[in-house]
């Protein structure tokens, strides 16, 4: 579903990824870990459509089309979702709105006609109630005053809605409690399929325990130094990335 | 002093008022004649003068203005014809080139307002008329109501003495020939004077519109005698067509525990100037003020606000929110002064503009004048484009380009449209205002 070949990117002077492969088939699961730093966040910006980076070398492709030729909003329409790390506030526009817009943007793309409104209402009360958020944030503005795991939620609701091929999720667990992370979770779970695929960008552990990866790789210094399965992420936690960069090193 | 074409005009309309071609308003006719000499004097104001640096009015000053008829050409001006404010249910008074077509009027739909010509007010009550007038100033931003003062014929007046729930509506037209010749430039001098009695509540809309092909200067003026306790929400609408130049004044009082909300919005015009200075006179006095200032092809307005403390625990706030496309320039001027003696007052002002292209201009410039110790005042001003972080939020989730910007710009401008509380008059003002911004059509699947 998406192959990064060589993917190196920069922002100003800046070096931040430099040649990046991954490949990420549907159905799968794949957890990015890394210090601080390591350009996680980079690359799932990157593969966003986040123009201030500017990608130097490598190419993407992703559900066969060539990923770093469309645009932003094109990249989202062919079903690739990105959860932000910090979801921005937009005051005065409602998150209704902003959903129901992101849906139709998509369903036009797929040559499908809009959303009912009825349908629309139905559908995101469902998807609300798997995150149990109150029915009162679809009239704020999008993450308006919303606490942190507020706004996480929000995110995974956006991606319930939407249903894309692949999600990237960046640091989806920071800031969450125990039952927020569960609530994350189990709506993160419930996208799993044969036909999507998922990208945790995580710092712990921990938020691994209740999304199970197939795959876990470490990126440090803009670069993927080792991949494993799941025991790779409870031998992070217990060694720590030295390990890993010393052994890449040696 | 500079002599040109507008000035010439302006002499010329002086002098057949006072040889009686064009009435005066009777016993003020010394007052006005004191008003002219010194706009004569004076001139027009130029780039030297402070609160004129940013607009020219090389233009205006160029053109030769005609006196309007004071009647349509029109037998009867239907409102909902002419204002898209105006709706069966809002009783509705009509002023053509600043004369008020009281004839056509509903009384019986206007419980709690006496409504009077000025030119009866000028014959019952002088003294009344003369010290709202008075003193007659020199000072910049009150140049242009010497004019105004000096030749208007006759205008509004309304005293409201209750509670009122429906607004009450009035359409400025700016309409028919001029008395030189058909397609000649006209200017007229509309004067309103709203009072509120103690205790009362209303909400006055004066809504500016063009119906005429020529070129308009229209110098408007407005009074707004807020008396104690009493509560008015008054909005200025513009939407006259690119042809118009206008400058218009509005005076605030305010008494005791009186409150008013004023909101300005300027959605047309080519030259658009707007003067407010707000006199809080008394302890509890408070005034909110919401600009709603949109620019688009190569529409300039200058909006200039000086708002007085002048009493102990009094109250004001102002938000104004421009967005500018094209080659559009809004400038907004907003002062607080806090005089000696009013202590506890608190003031907040808030100016944010929005750049939409790369050719329009925002100039802000909140200012503090303060005289007093113990008072709370807080302002900030900023301009710039829309934030890239919201916008990269909005692409990644599938919105194209276009819709994901026009939403943002009309987000900007919420801060203004949630403060209106009468409904009608917001979604009237929304749905002209859609229509001012860039993809208009695509914020109308919002609506």
């Amino acid at each position: 579903m998406l192959k990064i070949s060589k993917l190196s990117a920069r922002i100003g002077d800046k070096s931040i990824l430099n040649g990046i492969d991954l490949a990420v088939n549907a159905g799968e699961v794949h957890a990015i870990m890394g210090p601080n730093g390591s350009g996680k966040s980079t690359l799932a910006q990157v593969l966003a459509g986040r123009q201030e980076y500017e990608v130097t070398a490598g190419s993407v492709s992703f559900a066969g089309q060539d990923l770093l030729a469309l645009s932003t909003e094109d990249r989202a329409r062919a079903g690739l979702f990105l959860g932000f790390q910090y979801p921005v506030e937009i005051p005065g526009v409602n998150n209704v709105y902003l959903l129901k817009a992101a849906l139709n943007a998509k369903r036009k793309a797929v040559g499908e006609s809009e959303v009912d409104a009825y349908e629309f209402l139905t559908l995101i009360k469902q998807k609300m109630k798997l995150m149990q958020m109150s029915e009162s944030f679809l009239t704020r503005g999008v993450n308006e005053g919303f606490s942190g795991g507020e706004k996480k939620r929000n995110e995974i609701l956006q991606m319930l809605v939407l249903e894309p091929k692949l999600s990237i999720l960046d640091e989806t667990d920071s800031g969450l409690d125990i039952d927020a992370l569960k609530i994350v979770s189990l709506g993160v779970n419930s996208l799993r399929s044969q036909n999507r695929a998922i990208i945790l960008v995580t710092h712990y552990q921990r938020l691994l325990d209740y999304i199970v990866p197939d795959y876990v790789h470490v990126l440090s210094g803009g670069r993927i130094l080792k991949s494993g399965d799941k025991s790779l992420a409870l031998e992070l936690e217990r060694r720590g990335y030295d390990w890993v960069r010393e052994s890449a090193a040696a | 002093m500079m002599v040109n074409s507008a000035m010439r005009s302006f002499e010329e309309q002086w002098q057949r008022r006072s040889i009686g071609l064009i009435g005066t308003a009777g016993p003020i006719q010394s007052l006005q004649e004191q008003a002219m000499r010194r706009f004569v004097n004076l001139g027009l104001p130029s780039a030297r003068d402070e609160s004129w640096r940013n607009t020219s009015l090389r233009q205006l000053a160029a053109s030769h203005f005609g006196d309007a008829l004071d009647v349509p050409c029109a037998p009867r001006l239907e409102p909902i014809e002419i204002s898209w404010l105006a709706a069966s249910d809002i009783p509705t008074i009509i002023m053509v080139n600043g004369y008020p077509q009281l004839a056509w009027l509903d009384r019986s739909v206007l419980n709690g307002v006496s409504i009077s010509t000025i030119k009866d007010i000028a014959k019952t009550r002088p003294g009344y008329l003369i010290n709202l007038l008075e003193p007659l100033s020199d000072l910049e931003q009150r140049r242009w109501l010497l004019l105004n003062s000096a030749l208007f014929v006759d205008g509004l007046h309304l005293k409201i003495t209750a509670k009122i729930n429906t607004p009450v509506l009035i359409i400025h037209v700016s309409s028919g020939n001029a008395r030189d010749g058909v397609n000649a430039p006209i200017s007229n001098y509309p004067r309103v004077i709203i009072e509120s009695a103690k205790n009362s509540s209303a909400t006055v809309i004066e809504h500016h519109v063009g119906a005429s092909q020529q070129s308009v200067f229209s110098n408007s003026v407005s009074h707004l005698d807020v008396e104690d306790n009493a509560k008015i929400q008054h909005y200025r609408i513009f939407s006259t067509d690119a042809n118009t130049s206008h400058i218009d004044s509005l005076d605030i009082r305010l008494g005791r525990d009186s409150h008013c909300q004023q909101f300005t919005m300027i959605l047309g015009g080519g030259l658009v100037r707007t003067n407010l200075e707000a006199e809080l006179n008394q302890p509890g006095a408070a005034l909110e003020n919401y600009s709603l200032l949109v620019g688009r092809a190569s529409r300039h307005i200058d909006c200039v606000n000086i708002v007085r403390h002048n009493a102990r625990n009094t109250t004001s706030k102002q938000t104004a929110r421009a967005v500018a496309s094209d080659e559009s320039r809004v400038i907004i001027n907003s002062k607080v002064v806090v005089e000696v003696g009013a202590q506890h007052s608190e003031s907040q002002q808030s100016c944010r503009g929005l750049l939409l292209s790369p050719k329009a201009e925002i100039d802000t410039r909140p200012q503090l004048e303060i005289h007093t110790d113990e008072v709370k005042c807080a302002h900030g001003a900023t301009t710039g484009r829309l934030d890239p972080d919201m916008l990269f939020y909005m692409l990644s989730r599938g919105l194209d380009r276009n819709t994901a910007q026009s939403l943002l710009v009309y987000a900007f401008l919420g801060d203004v449209l949630t403060n209106m509380s009468v409904v009608g008059v917001r979604s009237a003002i929304e749905n002209v205002l859609i229509g001012q911004l860039p993809n208009s059509q695509l914020l109308r699947e919002f609506q």
